[in-house]
């Protein structure tokens, strides 16, 4: 087979650890758009909480999120030159103006919950229309998947072989990372009534992101190799495979069929929850490390996929 | 008026005067030096400092007079495609298209998100290292520069620093009706500058007239390279097959993957909206 002396043909990315946090959490804003949603309008106790607890928690990552994006930057200060255009063919672009409708609408929601909690006073509540929770969940959709779309519409192997998949799996982590979210923190919150709910929305998340991701190793070919072998396909399995899905899911799966002590099944949840966790961040990491290994075969690039 | 590159392997001679005369009239920072063993190319690649780049490809072969070693030398540059990879991904419009049909980044827009660079089929485009504020001279070759030369040079880079770099097509000698700095360097015209129109004629006539002479010589995107990329207004006349020079046979423009991207995840979350929405509302509020 020809090549330049076996040299690279592409560059890599620039990309490290808060690039795969900035991916981690606007995946979990995306979900919490969604379970916002859910619990909207209800009257029991319990949904209120809920409500409260994943909008204070979307406000919270919609103000740290921003810094990380901007702290990855070569040049920090000119973040806002990304604000001087809408471009639809970059999913960058449009993923900086989502991340800003969506911290807006964020804003409004978690307004709207200080106005009634009396933290701000009430007249204020003409900011928030009830229209912005449904704008949220939509918007969080998009959070949640434009990150896929980003990556595979690039030049890199890995990340253009998996033009189906790495979109659609990402939508699936960011739901089920933003309900072990909320499960953790209604558990800390002494919310239990809520759990079984988040736990059996983590669980259909999981289930579809697990089929997806092996989907993608079964179809991705050579060039889907670097995700799942060697250094990073260990990392991959053990933390988001085994670690992140497996067994939460069959810590869920316990939680819903069997009644076990409170103090019992609050460790349980908060593990399943962690675990969840823990797998969403390290599959962001191990597609953007994964990412940057692919270009090292040159004939993977000289052929490119459609 | 588009404007670009002819590039030709079979009259380069591997001097690289093109890489010292873009370096020089562009005020590029130096590598460093690293011996790679590769031929006599010591260059390597294409990077945000290094905007041409002689390949150094030798062929060997073994006939009844023994062993004898062919070599093709080619002067790879950025491509300036009719639609470019970087220029769509630009979040920023720091890339742009010229009044000369190239593809430029604007060097004071950029923020360095580092987008372009994974958008390049080619892999062209590269963000060039942010220098820090300590003694960098060595590094960037400039140790032996007078101190006042020295500072003046080191502030050039910092202020490029941390952004994309790829080439200009020497954009500003264009405007005052300069020859880029390569083309006007190059000893054999191997790296022909002009009208793309013109230029493609005359590529298609050398091409014919290698052909009469027995030698195997193809155009390398002077017509459309397919992929949705078009065609290049840097094209090449290659005389072996676009990966011994490290060129993609079937580049393909990345964003043309968007529409099944987004498609794929809206069918992933339609999907789990529904089955949370039956979780949480489907069971008449029993929470």
């Amino acid at each position: 087979m020809k090549s330049y002396y076996n040299r690279p043909l592409l560059k890599g990315p620039h990309w490290g650890p808060n690039v795969v946090t900035y991916l981690f959490l606007g995946g979990i804003m995306g979900g919490l758009g969604l379970i916002s949603l859910l619990s909207d309008d209800r009257p029991e106790p319990e949904m209120k909480k809920l409500r409260k607890t994943t909008r204070y928690a979307a406000f919270a990552l919609a103000a740290i999120n921003p810094p990380i994006l901007i702290s990855h930057l070569g040049r920090p200060e000119r973040f806002l030159n990304m604000l001087r255009i809408v471009k639809f063919k970059s999913p960058m672009s449009l993923g900086v103006w989502g991340l800003v409708l969506y911290s807006g609408a964020a804003g409004a929601n978690a307004l709207r919950e200080l106005a009634e909690d009396g933290v701000v006073p009430k007249t204020l509540r003409f900011l928030a229309p009830s229209a912005t929770v449904p704008i949220q969940a939509l918007l969080g959709a998009f959070m949640a998947g434009y990150t896929g779309v980003l990556i595979s519409a690039t030049a890199i192997p890995l990340w253009a072989a998996g033009k189906r998949h790495i979109p659609a799996f990402s939508v699936c982590s960011g739901a089920a990372s933003a309900s072990a979210l909320a499960t953790l923190l209604s558990t800390l919150q002494g919310n239990e009534r809520v759990i079984p709910l988040l736990e059996r929305l983590e669980m259909a998340a999981s289930a579809l992101e697990i089929a997806t991701i092996a989907d993608f190793r079964k179809r991705g070919g050579v060039a889907a190799a670097p995700l799942f072998e060697g250094r990073i396909g260990r990392r991959l399995r053990n933390f988001t495979i085994f670690g992140g899905i497996v067994v939460p899911f069959a810590l869920n799966a316990i939680g819903g069929a069997v009644k076990l002590p409170k103090s019992i099944d609050a460790v349980r949840s908060i593990a399943a929850s962690t675990l969840t966790l823990v797998g969403g961040y390290v599959l962001r990491e191990s597609l953007i490390e994964a990412g940057k290994l692919s270009v090292s075969d040159p004939q993977l690039a000289f052929r490119q996929p459609s | 008026m588009a404007t670009g590159f002819f590039t030709d392997a079979t009259l380069c001679i591997g001097c690289k005067a093109c890489e010292v005369a873009c370096k020089q009239w562009n005020e590029l920072p130096s590598d460093g030096y690293e011996f790679t063993g590769n031929s006599y190319d010591n260059t390597s690649q294409l990077s945000g400092t290094t905007w041409r780049h002689v390949d150094f490809v030798e062929r060997e072969s073994i006939d009844e007079e023994g062993l004898t070693t062919s070599w093709s030398m080619l002067s790879d540059v950025c491509k300036h495609c009719a639609n470019a990879g970087c220029l769509e991904a630009c979040p920023t419009g720091a890339i742009v298209r010229n009044e000369y049909g190239s593809v430029f980044v604007q060097p004071d827009i950029c923020n360095g998100c580092g987008y372009c660079v994974v958008s390049c089929p080619f892999g062209v485009i590269d963000l060039i290292e942010a220098v820090g504020h300590g003694d960098d001279a060595a590094k960037y070759g400039l140790a032996t520069l007078h101190d006042d030369r020295l500072n003046q040079r080191k502030t050039a880079v910092q202020a490029t620093g941390g952004v994309a770099g790829k080439c200009t097509l020497c954009f500003d000698r264009q405007r005052v009706g300069m020859v880029p700095a390569c083309a006007k360097a190059c000893p054999t015209e191997s790296i022909q500058f002009g009208e793309i129109a013109e230029l493609r004629e005359r590529a298609k006539r050398r091409v014919e007239t290698l052909q009469e002479r027995g030698i195997e010589a193809q155009l390398y995107g002077a017509d459309d390279i397919g992929g949705g990329i078009g065609t290049l207004n840097a094209f090449f006349l290659l005389t072996d097959s676009p990966e011994a020079y490290n060129l993609p046979v079937e580049p393909v423009l990345p964003s043309t993957r968007q529409a099944m991207g987004y498609a794929a995840a809206a069918v992933a979350a339609v999907t789990l909206a529904t089955i949370a929405w039956a979780i949480f509302r489907g069971d008449g509020g029993s929470a």
